[in-house]
């Protein structure tokens, strides 16, 4: 295979990395990155970004044996047993305080990363606030994971019958609903995969007042009270 | 760097990486093979190519992820071809393939940021991104999301097609 209009050799890198390009073509083509600095940039730029995509995976722990079986194959020492792992081998007395401080850290960090990989880093923020500059709810969203939380501040005063809605305002479209505010403290909702789309194809987002519950159509029936603009965390 | 130390030998630097990142890459193995025993062989598989090729891994050229999670698929996507091919074998496995790869993360961010794909997907059709899923997620082939959505075959290279080139518009913005 040889150099082409950079154009194809970009849409062959994607499929590469999508995993459509197949068969004697992906052959050829894996053959031809490690030769090419082109091919090999555009196959990192689609892989570093279609990675992403991987935010919709559940992670899973995997069964010990199979890290024995990493350990065995490489023919590493016993000493990369996995934390939780029973000790086959006793220790010298001196040794356990600093070894199970070594296990507790590395599981901590473990326990915090698959906890990072299920809920995600922070995404975008907001913060609804009355015309006097009091701030009534906290948003934030974790766009990997689909959750929404809302905090309550100083949430306006609201007739029994009624409840505060929030809604993402996405370019062009429809507002969309993201549930009913709560009254106080702290709520958290995972959101559909339209309305995550939605709010992330949002600048900004507003409150109305409708009847408890929420609006049964879907859509405001008043106009916005309050108006925040999203801020997307870097 | 743990993927740097890897390189120099530490075996303890794999056992923190594989505690890390393992979860993530057997989930997306899992996925894309749908056996658990074939997602732990080819898993094994990963992190023995991990370990041989850390050297080959540049901070400099992308994030340690992207570059563990491509093994990952592309290891996923040859067992795939090869299930089919000699279905009877799928149990012999092979050794891990060479391909070449250079993606790799200074930060040691182990969670790939979504933010940026995830505004540009919103620009595409929902048959679009269930195409780009079924086959980045499920390692699925034009042929497969054929069948599995009931579109003709043309039809569906088409819109991976336009999919593709929207998304390298907006990402390259």
């Amino acid at each position: 295979m040889t150099p082409h209009e950079p154009q194809i050799v970009d849409a062959l890198a994607a499929e590469y990395v999508l995993g459509t390009l197949r068969g004697a073509a992906r052959r050829r083509f894996a053959h031809w990155r490690a030769s090419s600095a082109l091919v090999q940039e555009r196959c990192r730029f689609w892989e570093e970004h279609l990675v992403a995509l991987t935010a919709r995976i559940r992670p899973e722990r995997p069964p010990p044996h199979v890290w024995e079986g990493i350990r065995a194959r490489l023919n590493l020492a016993r000493s990369g047993s996995l934390p939780g792992a029973r000790a086959a081998r006793a220790r010298r007395p001196g040794r356990t305080a600093a070894i199970a401080a070594s296990v507790l850290l590395v599981a901590g960090m473990a326990t915090l990363v698959y906890w990072r990989l299920q809920t995600g880093p922070l995404s975008e923020t907001a913060t609804l606030s009355a015309p006097s500059g009091t701030s009534l709810w906290s948003v934030e969203v974790y766009g990997r994971s689909g959750r929404l939380i809302v905090r309550s501040a100083q949430p306006p005063a609201r007739p029994t019958d009624r409840d505060y809605e929030l809604w993402a305002l996405p370019a062009g479209g429809q507002p969309v609903s993201l549930g009913v505010l709560p009254p106080r403290g702290v709520q958290q909702r995972m959101l559909s995969t339209s309305q995550l789309q939605s709010l992330l194809n949002s600048a900004q987002i507003a409150v109305t007042l409708e009847q408890s519950g929420g609006s049964p159509s879907g859509q405001p029936t008043s106009k916005p009270l309050f108006i925040a603009p999203l801020h997307v965390v870097t | 760097m743990l993927l740097e130390r890897c390189a120099a030998g530490d075996p303890g630097a794999l056992q923190r990486l594989y505690e890390l990142t393992s979860p993530l890459l057997f989930g997306c193995l899992n996925r894309m093979l749908h056996r658990r025993a074939l997602a732990e062989e080819a898993l094994q598989d990963v992190f023995v190519s991990i370990w041989q090729r850390a050297a080959q891994f540049r901070a400099s050229r992308g994030r340690p992820m992207a570059w563990m999670m491509s093994i990952a698929r592309y290891r996923a996507i040859d067992l795939l071809r090869k299930e089919r091919a000699a279905p009877a074998l799928v149990a012999e496995l092979p050794e891990p393939a060479a391909e070449s790869l250079q993606s790799q993360d200074p930060s040691e961010t182990w969670a790939a940021p979504q933010g940026m794909l995830e505004r540009c997907l919103a620009l595409l059709n929902e048959r679009q991104r269930q195409c780009l899923e079924l086959a980045f997620l499920g390692g699925k082939s034009h042929e497969d999301i054929s069948r599995l959505t009931g579109s003709p075959l043309g039809t569906v290279k088409s819109w991976i097609r336009r999919a593709l080139q929207s998304l390298r518009s907006c990402l390259e913005a």
